[in-house]
């Protein structure tokens, strides 16, 4: 009995077929993936010491002179206070929050405008075509931060104003990307049948162009947050970026370029807490893109 | 006639295309330039602002002698017609010219551009060379695993850590200014190191490709070892991609300048943008804006070609 069922027909049991051609998310994908695991932990725990921190800690930008300069590891002030005696923890734990905040904002917007406007070029070809990769040859002419450096003449930095200024740049890989992919995809035999079919445009693009590019897309997005947040805590640490009473990282680092010898912590304890977020980003990017096999900077050409 | 003239020679075409889109670029980059003079408002009245006994007439005088009391399209024009012959109008603080100021301080930034890409490519070839012969083993696995560390340290951090390390602490090289080689070695560390992982990921992952190649396998069959494959014929095929990539991402070394500069008061262009842009001296601004899209430009179509003039068979390929 058991040997007539073995003996039937084998291609139809569809899902080791499956597993082979397309990456199943989920499950498999978390369990052979060392580098993903550890940046998934390292994000949700700093998300929750920042949550702690923010909650227990109190206002970053309440001003206790008397503590001014306070090192590291005073009680009250275990990151120390900066000149102002500010606690430099409070502040990292708020720093955090803007930080994650504005990347996950910038690169989200960043993605949707950018897969739309690659969609539509490859799908679409043409004049929006020509003049997207024109503006893709610009922006890689000019260096997102001098871009920025120069837009803030004009605006002013508030966390809103800066998520839109980011995203002026942020959209573009993404369109370069959904583009190239599109190119590909849009010759294969199973669009030419649903157009046959008299499947509209727009469905085509939604249903069939951008999904296939979707694994490329999450590669780049974790990838991208990365750069938002080199970006954001960059200028501020110029004095461009976000300013008190918003609550950046690089403002902090920049506070305590003057006092090096006496007061490491100022610069040294916030710069820690990029990198580990930094880490943390990287990680789960480098992890999607092993396992997708990817090479999304490649195609994007980005940094 | 010129049609047939390039249809006729690959490379010839090959430079004309990538010129055209050069010329693209910079028109974009003159636009950029001029929608910041156009979004910063009114430059007559941030002057003025705080000047005490700067009264209407005088600043109207002020508005006229900046052009700023033209209509929109007649500024535009002569926004262009002025770039067009290098004139990006004088520097609001100091009174000169605004571009002399820009090519007065690009000199420094292109030695630490240059110091700091001879060291990462160089640092990054060996790197990728040893991460190649080593594969999946212990050396590999700790340099890959380094360089990930490495992509998560922010430029400006990294900056100013070496100078606590290198200077404060152990005193042994100056933490700012511009005098003799000494006070290049922090500031071309600072810009060289953050890229680093991005050049070795490169080159390892190109040597890895001509690894897979069919003239590799007959250079095995030869019975060549490991070491000479790699060294002897995979290498010098690896690194044209790297030229192009290199110049590609000389945009972006810019940006990282910028920061390294203002740490370590380098007297470049990055430093220059910065205070400029801290002082609202749009024309200053505006002079390095482009003068930055134009060596990129200009990188950029040195690079295709060489690239090009190197490897026949891009050459054939219609651009």
């Amino acid at each position: 009995m058991t040997r007539a069922t073995s003996a039937l027909p084998r291609p139809l049991r569809l899902p080791g077929l499956r597993r082979r051609t397309l990456p199943r998310p989920g499950a498999a994908l978390w369990r052979g993936n060392g580098a993903l695991r550890w940046g998934v932990l390292l994000l949700a725990s700093l998300l929750v010491a920042s949550a702690v921190g923010m909650l227990v800690l109190g206002d970053p930008n309440e001003q206790q002179l008397a503590d001014a300069f306070a090192p590291a590891g005073t009680a009250g002030h275990l990151a120390g206070a900066d000149p102002l005696g500010r606690d430099v923890l409070a502040w990292c734990a708020r720093g955090l929050w803007t930080s994650l905040t504005v990347s996950f904002a910038v690169a989200t917007l960043g993605a949707l405008i950018g897969t739309a406007v690659g969609v539509v070029a490859g799908y679409a070809g043409g004049i929006v075509d020509s003049v997207l990769m024109r503006l893709v040859d610009l922006s890689l002419a000019l260096p997102p931060l001098l871009l920025f450096i120069a837009a803030s003449v004009v605006v002013a930095p508030r966390p809103a104003t800066l998520v839109v200024l980011l995203t002026f740049v942020a959209w573009i890989p993404y369109a370069r990307l959904v583009r190239a992919h599109v190119l590909t995809e849009r010759e294969r035999p199973y669009i030419a049948a649903a157009r046959l079919a008299g499947t509209p445009a727009w469905r085509i693009c939604l249903r069939h162009l951008v999904p296939a590019a979707s694994t490329a897309i999450i590669v780049l997005f974790t990838l991208q947050l990365g750069y938002v947040l080199l970006w954001e805590s960059g200028l501020s640490f110029l004095g461009l970026g976000l300013q008190p009473p918003h609550v950046s990282l690089g403002y902090m680092i920049a506070q305590g370029r003057d006092y090096l010898a006496s007061a490491w912590w100022i610069t040294t304890i916030p710069g820690l807490v990029i990198v580990a977020l930094m880490l943390s980003f990287n990680l789960i990017g480098d992890g999607l893109r092993d396992a997708f096999q990817l090479d999304v900077e490649e195609a994007v050409h980005e940094r | 006639m010129v049609r047939s003239a390039l249809a006729r020679h690959p490379f010839a075409r090959l430079a004309f295309s990538r010129l055209a889109q050069g010329v693209v670029v910079l028109f974009g980059a003159l636009l950029v330039c001029f929608a910041l003079s156009a979004a910063t408002g009114d430059p007559a009245d941030a002057l003025t602002v705080g000047q005490i006994g700067a009264d209407s007439a005088q600043i109207d005088a002020l508005r006229d002698h900046l052009g700023y009391g033209d209509p929109f399209l007649t500024r535009l024009g002569d926004f262009f017609a002025h770039a067009l012959q290098a004139d990006f109008g004088s520097s609001y603080r100091t009174g000169g010219d605004a571009l002399g100021a820009v090519l007065a301080a690009l000199p420094n930034t292109l030695l630490l551009v240059a110091c700091a890409l001879t060291l990462a490519i160089s640092l990054a070839i060996v790197l990728a060379l040893i991460s190649v012969m080593h594969r999946n083993r212990a050396a590999d696995r700790s340099i890959r695993g380094a360089l990930a560390l490495v992509q998560g340290v922010p430029d400006f951090w990294l900056a100013v850590m070496l100078v606590l390390l290198f200077s404060v602490t152990l005193g042994w090289l100056p933490a700012i200014g511009f005098d003799g080689p000494r006070s290049l070695i922090l500031p071309t560390l600072a810009l060289a190191i953050p890229v680093l992982p991005t050049f070795v990921r490169l080159m390892r992952g190109n040597l890895l490709d001509v690894m897979k190649l069919d003239f590799v396998t007959s250079v095995r069959a030869k019975g060549l070892g490991e070491r000479d494959v790699v060294l002897r014929h995979a290498v010098r095929n690896a690194l044209p991609p790297l030229i192009t990539f290199t110049a590609l991402q000389v945009g972006w070394l810019v940006g990282g300048t910028i920061i390294v500069e203002t740490i370590f008061a380098w007297p470049g262009i990055g430093n220059l943008a910065v205070d400029a842009v801290k002082a609202r001296d749009v024309g200053v601004v505006q002079a390095v804006v482009a003068v930055t899209a134009l060596s990129y430009v200009l990188l950029n179509l040195v690079a295709d070609l060489l690239v090009a003039a190197a490897d026949p068979r891009i050459r054939m390929v219609p651009a």
